[in-house]
């Protein structure tokens, strides 16, 4: 157990003391559980706005952290599930049909960051990571940009490791796939 | 075999999230909202408070056999920090959800009828479900 983790054992129900930690836990992983809800959201904006809830969230449970993971896969966890129901709300819904709409409207497309990130060579994996299913998005983000273990993705999506195995073994497969296709209509 | 993903990392962080950072002001942001709504007591888990309305709607029962009873329930939520759930019997009953007794140098709780009335709303169907609990847990939380 880290220093951080027993001091919010010890914390207990002091509020100012929970300040210090969020203060603490924002300074550690603001960043990180930013680029998480990024990789959920595709949005910079809206991700800005899920990780200022997801660290009011912690906030509030500080309480019920009960050391049988460590505060990291604690929160990620917190985060990861506070990204999944924001895509399941009936605004974030509204939303996706209102930006379709655009589709069929010769004008600028409102997908500005997807297009910049598709024109440029360098992003072609960057594109083609961020289009996967949900899935397997967040469970290639957690290990190859969070360099999580596996054991601990399981922790934190709350799906079994061979299914997690399955997953990226898939998500290389649909990736080849996409970055073929990508060199031959570029070719 | 060579893995695509394999700077995936590196190729990330000079792209999509080159200079993507959680601000000062968002950071900020979020200590306003907290000294904002400084609700002294967190948000208890519905199933927690539940499961102390069952334990003693038969037979009174003191604090920590209340906790021994949560523990074989496998909520394991006051484990180690037993303090809380006096917080939270003591705000049960502040909000008349509980009573208690004293008997030699142990206190007994007991539901009241509107603690009753709160479990059977839980156990009826979920749209009820649902606004019994949601008033129950905004009592609780403010």
């Amino acid at each position: 157990m880290n220093e951080l983790e027993q001091w919010v054992a010890r914390a207990e129900n002091d509020v100012d003391e929970r300040e210090h930690i969020i203060d603490q836990l924002m300074h550690d992983y603001g960043d990180a559980i930013l680029h998480l809800a990024y990789t959920y959201v595709k949005n910079r904006a809206t991700a800005e706005d899920l990780t200022q809830e997801i660290f009011i969230k912690i906030y509030e449970k500080l309480p019920q952290f009960n050391r049988k993971a460590t505060i990291k896969t604690w929160i990620y966890r917190i985060a990861s599930n506070h990204c999944k129901d924001y895509l399941r709300s009936w605004h974030y819904r509204k939303i996706t049909i209102n930006n379709k709409i655009w589709d069929y409207i010769p004008c600028q497309s409102p997908y500005v960051e997807d297009e910049i990130m598709r024109k440029s060579e360098g992003h072609s994996l960057t594109y083609a990571v961020t289009n996967l299913p949900i899935k397997y998005r967040e469970i290639v983000f957690l290990h190859y940009y969070e360099e999580l273990p596996l054991v601990e993705i399981s922790k934190i999506t709350n799906v079994n490791m061979n299914t997690i195995k399955t997953r990226l073994k898939r998500a290389k497969e649909l990736l080849k796939d996409k970055l073929l296709k990508e060199g031959l209509k570029n070719a | 075999m060579h893995d695509p993903f394999n700077n995936l990392k590196q190729v990330m962080k000079e792209t999509v999230f080159k200079d993507v950072s959680f601000s000062d002001e968002r950071k900020n942001a979020v200590k306003e909202t907290i000294n904002q709504n400084p609700s002294p007591f967190h948000s208890w888990k519905i199933e927690t408070i539940i499961a102390i309305l069952v334990a003693i709607q038969h037979t009174p029962m003191h604090g920590y056999a209340i906790s021994t009873h949560l523990f074989q329930k496998n909520d394991l939520i006051f484990q180690n920090k037993e303090g809380e759930l006096y917080t939270l019997l003591h705000l049960l009953e502040n909000k008349s959800i509980l009573t208690s007794k004293w008997d030699g140098d142990k206190k007994y709780y007991t539901l009241t009828s509107k603690g009753k009335k709160h479990l059977a709303g839980y156990r009826q169907d979920n749209v009820k479900r649902d606004l019994s609990l949601k008033q129950l847990i905004e009592e609780v939380s403010f």
